[in-house]
């Protein structure tokens, strides 16, 4: 998922259709050193193409963005690219932009799923120490030792009573 | 239960006057991606006892292993290769410019070490030493379930869980999160939300009177911080990270080097995607308590202890706000042992029931 600037720029590159970067910049306010940054981290991820000084939005972008529900992403337009790409280039690209949808409910379905099923089992067992069979030196020099003065027993009179009054 | 006293190691508290254990029932676990720590009580004290969980294979011969052991570095040999684990593992990774090697990877076991198991086991065994009774209370510390990563935590629990059961403890789980609350949080009545930015994980724990409300984590953190500016600035990420925990200052603003400013975008880009994955957790929970004051927020963890981070995180929160009303902010006020003494507080309330 990406954060809230780099959604930010997304959208501003979703609107230009092509964008530059100080295009991007004037937009938004941000640096141009800060929206270069941010635009060359999209790159690298894949949603941003870059060619002749322009960014732009690739498919795979649309699909992730629209597909993880990304907080900021202006959906309405990147819908509308994507139906725009769809009619352009054909029969292929609005398949997926069709199948765009379907994961998002198909999560929500698991997540629901998997709040509504309880586990009441536990599977609990006793694993080997796989760690008594090394030559190691590491119990001899032992581990680094600092103590310090806390008084812990507030917290802990106060974490008892909170527990009581809960259960009462 | 009654209670059966079993020989104290270099993992408990004796009086160096008396020889006499002075260490009181319960521990406290932190098993985090960068360090595991334990927490006990020695009468007034607090003692701390942690190992870096990093290690580095170096060539094995007897030469090597006699100067490791002269010099007190720590190593382990498994199946002829020999490894320096700890603090020592992260300078001798600099000094080949490589990296090192972690058992836990996200803050959970690594599923792509094959060394992680043996590893994390024998740092925990060497921090937490033997229970002073069969059955004596250790919580541990796990991480809340990732929003952001396909895996969940129940694995990594079981084993620490089955573990800590060989080594003669009885083990409780508590959220890293909400572990800082217990820490940090008394005089709020354990009201407040308690961030833990670590190396693979940043958790966080929304809780009302010790009742955590949500609790997640995110997988970016001090990790991917390192990973990000190392490949930004084309330098290792064990030494991005040397340079993080020795001498970033996050409230410089001029003057900053490649490294340093990278490190500062990417610090900006990590506390910008918690703030938001808290506001989504909010506007998600169905049931919020009403709380009358504004909340306190603690910070904790390495990834937290650049001078400076505390005032950034405020600026990016003050702009981005969350929909409900903040108090202070602050830092824990020992942001490496937060966690772990959180763990302590939980455990000597269950052996004070006993």
């Amino acid at each position: 998922m990406i954060s809230g600037s780099e959604a930010e720029v997304v959208n501003s590159v979703a609107r230009f259709k092509s964008a530059t970067k100080d295009q991007i910049s004037k937009e938004l306010g941000f640096s141009s050193g800060y929206v270069g940054f941010l635009c060359k981290y999209l790159v690298r991820k894949g949603y941003l193409a870059y060619a002749n000084r322009h960014y732009s939005l690739t498919s795979v972008a649309i699909k992730t963005l629209l597909k993880e529900g990304t907080p900021k992403i202006d959906r309405k337009l990147l819908e509308e690219i994507a139906g725009e790409v769809g009619r352009k280039i054909g029969g292929e690209i609005k398949k997926a932009v069709k199948l765009i949808k379907i994961p998002t409910a198909a999560a929500e379905t698991k997540k629901e799923t998997e709040q509504r099923i309880n586990i009441k089992t536990d599977f609990s067992f006793p694993v080997d120490d796989e760690s008594a069979s090394l030559e190691s030196n590491v119990e001899k020099i032992g581990a680094k030792l600092e103590k310090q003065r806390f008084d812990i027993d507030k917290s802990v009179e106060l974490f008892k009573k909170l527990q009581k009054r809960g259960k009462g | 239960m009654k209670k059966k006293k079993t020989d104290s190691t270099s993992a408990r508290g004796k009086s160096a006057s008396t020889g006499k254990d002075e260490s009181q029932n319960g521990k406290g676990v932190d098993i985090g991606t960068m360090f595991v720590k334990c927490a006990n009580k020695e009468k007034e004290q607090i003692a701390f006892r942690s190992q870096r969980n990093a290690f580095f294979g170096v060539e094995h011969t007897d030469f090597t292993k006699n100067i490791l052991n002269n010099s007190r570095v720590k190593y382990i040999i498994k199946e002829n290769e020999l490894y320096v684990v700890g603090d020592e593992a992260l300078e001798f990774a600099n000094m080949f410019n490589k990296e090192t090697r972690r058992p836990l990877s996200m803050g959970v076991i690594s599923p792509t070490e094959k060394e992680a198991l043996p590893m994390v086991e024998l740092l925990i065994k060497s921090v937490i030493g033997k229970p002073s009774y069969t059955g004596e209370i250790a919580y541990y510390s796990v991480p809340g379930e990732p929003l952001d990563a396909g895996f969940n935590i129940l694995y990594h629990e079981k084993m620490l869980d089955g573990f800590l059961k060989t080594l003669g403890y009885t083990p409780k789980p508590i959220n890293e999160g909400h572990a800082v609350i217990l820490s940090e949080l008394a005089q709020e009545d354990f009201t407040g939300i308690g961030l833990s930015f670590g190396g693979g994980m940043v958790n966080v724990c929304l809780s009302f009177m010790s009742v955590p409300i949500f609790k997640f984590s995110v997988a970016k953190a001090g990790d991917w911080i390192d990973q990000q500016v190392s490949m930004a600035v084309n330098e290792t990420a064990s030494r991005v990270s040397a340079i993080k925990e020795t001498s970033l200052d996050l409230s410089k603003e001029k003057d900053l080097s490649k490294i340093e400013s990278a490190l500062s975008i990417y610090y900006n880009h990590l506390i910008e995607y918690v703030i938001e994955s808290i506001k989504e957790e909010f506007a998600k929970a169905k049931k919020l308590p009403r709380i009358a004051k504004p909340i306190s927020i603690i910070l904790s963890g390495g990834t937290s202890l650049p001078k400076g981070f505390s005032h950034r995180f405020k600026q990016i929160l003050d702009h981005l706000k969350l929909p409900v009303p903040v108090g202070a902010v602050r830092m824990a006020s020992q942001p490496l042992r937060s966690v772990a003494k959180g763990a302590l507080v939980a455990a000597s309330v269950d052996e004070g029931k006993k």
